[in-house]
């Protein structure tokens, strides 16, 4: 009982703070002045408008395509990591992996910066300030976990069942479809999740990778706690952020665990 | 015996190796980089050097150092801050600056008016936001802010998202208002998006944006302008002929419920000494406050360095900063609902 403390004092904290929250996101937010006024929903009216429902379209909508991206990205390179024969191969790609990890997020949008910018690169189509930059440098910082968590789960297939299905006349394409991925779909829904739930909280690389053009939920709630001295509407702004983060994590763990569950 | 003895000795080096103690230090709120790096050099060590008071210092951005000013108002953190005066209003209107002893400042009489931002802060410095562009990138003379709208530019220009409060006014002045009837510029301002090639929420990031030509025109302080001179790079900083450039003043105060206001009474009065104005000045390439400091020839008549009272009258608009305090979050939402969205 007593090794439990620890953990029910950070849960305190969390709902003393998520408490504060909240509490800031009914008081009047009075322009020019730090103090703030007496109890009013009209910051909850003001972040329930379609600008402000827009940027967490925006942010559901470019979680959902960096988590399938990422998926298809790194499925190929966990596969080889767990499968391939040669261990230097896998100690390569294991080294590729963790490598951006020691890198951190802000050198590595930076230098998405100068990749996509036309600094060195004149590309056809405009990627730099624009989603399908930020797209690609969110994918690029989440591949790394995916990569781990589908290996670990890759690795964890028992190779005789593809033994099986290969000796009952099933092609390499075909065992890899019916026995290999249904039996690393825990692996798969477990990655996703985590990339959906880390990218929902993306900050730098929308921030430096969108021009202020692409703005995800984190993004508004400091633009409009920093830039525009709104607390409370920061508050509001967040705490429905967070509404709608238990909801479609809710959602998205349900269908990822049917779907692994189905196949465990 | 020798433990005794032992304990003796250990208790003996300590006082021996007990540094003399300092005495107090001053803590300065400032920004960080080379703001902070000049202010070390230029104020605080001639300051300690007169009293033989250190100087600490807490760096920041604007507004993260004014968030933790709030938090921590019933013990205040640090004794001076150095903010910009619109969100010095911020400050007083949580009581967070102290009211300043102008008998115990007395070079505050030899500034500018317009550097007696209210009776809790004091003018430091002055610069202007203006149009700054790379002539190797573009290949038009802009020499109006209305040069911001021609079609030649269409892609190329940055402005800053954090404060859109600069070019909403210039788009007022241009349409016959001012900050405070600001509407009637937002039309113009619509007109001026296919131009608009990236938002930026820093100065690092606006200085990046320019080296990489990414946005190779932008409204911009005129320091950094000047800064990236230095460096090499090919910039124009522009005088606007139709309308002058956006006055900044970078303002000094003391905070409220500091035990040293004495000694912040004292830094503060160095600050604004003709000497000390000059040499920043020379480092910043900034307007004095003072209107007695001896402004390098090089620098007279540039974008944003004022050295008379007439000067600062007619060659920068500076905007009501009460007006610009409470009207900024009205601004930035109709700013990233009109403009930064697409």
């Amino acid at each position: 009982m007593i090794l439990l403390l620890p953990a029910v004092g950070v849960m305190v904290l969390l709902a003393v703070a998520l408490a504060a929250l909240l509490q800031f996101s009914v008081l009047e937010f009075i322009p020019g002045s730090l103090r703030t006024g007496g109890l009013t929903t009209r910051n909850l009216d003001a972040v329930l408008t379609p600008l402000y429902l827009r940027y967490i379209w925006d942010t559901v909508l470019l979680s959902a395509l960096t988590t399938v991206l990422t998926l298809v990205a790194s499925y190929p390179v966990a596969y080889a990591l767990a499968r391939s024969r040669s261990a230097r191969v896998r100690s390569l790609l294991l080294v590729l992996t963790l490598a951006p990890f020691f890198t951190g997020a802000i050198v590595r949008t930076y230098a998405w910066m100068l990749v996509l910018g036309n600094t060195f690169i004149r590309w056809p189509v405009k990627l730099l300030f624009e989603p399908a930059g930020v797209l690609i440098g969110l994918v690029h910082f989440s591949m790394p976990t995916m990569i781990l968590i589908l290996a670990a789960a890759i690795s964890h297939v028992d190779r005789t069942y593809e033994r099986a299905a290969a000796s009952l006349g099933a092609r390499p394409r075909r065992v890899f479809w019916r026995v290999t991925l249904p039996l690393s779909m825990p692996g798969v829904a477990s990655g996703s999740l985590v990339v959906f739930a880390w990218t929902f909280s993306a900050f730098p690389t929308p921030e430096l990778l969108g021009g202020g053009r692409v703005k995800m939920i984190a993004n508004v709630v400091k633009d409009l706690a920093l830039d525009a001295f709104n607390w409370p509407g920061s508050a509001a702004f967040a705490a429905v952020a967070l509404a709608v983060t238990f909801l479609l994590l809710a959602v998205v763990t349900r269908a990822l665990v049917r779907t692994g569950g189905a196949a465990a | 015996m020798a433990h005794r003895l032992v304990v003796s000795l250990v208790l003996a080096l300590l006082f021996v190796a007990r540094p003399v103690p300092a005495a107090d230090p001053l803590v300065v709120s400032v920004w960080g980089g080379n703001w902070k790096d000049t202010i070390e050099k230029v104020i605080a060590r001639p300051f300690t050097a007169k009293t033989g008071i250190p100087v600490e210092f807490e760096v920041g951005g604007t507004l993260d150092r004014l968030a933790k000013a709030r938090v921590a108002k019933a013990a205040p953190l640090v004794d001076i801050t150095f903010t910009t005066s619109h969100v010095g209003r911020l400050y007083m209107s949580d009581g967070l600056f102290q009211k300043l002893d102008m008998a115990r400042l007395p070079h505050a009489r030899e500034l500018a008016p317009e550097a007696l931002r209210s009776d809790s802060h004091l003018g430091v410095w002055a610069y202007v936001y203006t149009i700054a562009y790379r002539p190797d990138q573009v290949k038009m003379d802009i020499t109006r802010w209305a040069d911001l709208w021609d079609p030649q530019l269409k892609g190329k220009v940055g402005m800053p998202d954090f404060d859109p409060s600069h070019i909403i006014t210039v788009s007022a002045l241009l349409d016959g208002g001012d900050e405070r009837n600001w509407e009637k510029g937002q039309e113009r301002l619509k007109r001026l998006k296919p131009n608009v090639a990236a938002f930026f929420s820093t100065d690092a990031r606006s200085q990046d944006l320019m080296k990489t030509g990414e946005a190779p025109v932008q409204v911009m302080l005129s320091i950094n302008a000047f800064h990236l001179i230095e460096q090499g790079l090919p910039v124009k900083v522009v005088n606007p002929t139709d309308k002058p450039g956006i006055v900044g003043i970078d303002t000094m105060a003391i905070m409220a419920g500091t035990r040293k206001s004495d000694a912040a009474h004292q830094f503060i009065d160095l600050a604004l000494s003709r000497d000390i104005q000059e040499q920043l000045v020379a480092s910043f390439k900034a307007g004095p406050t003072n209107l007695k400091a001896v402004v390098p020839a090089k620098l007279r008549g540039q974008p944003g360095v004022f050295t008379t009272p007439a000067e600062w009258k007619e060659r920068g608009y500076i905007m009501d900063d009460e007006t610009r305090a409470r009207t900024l979050p009205a601004w930035k939402e109709w700013f990233n609902a009109s403009i930064v969205a697409k």
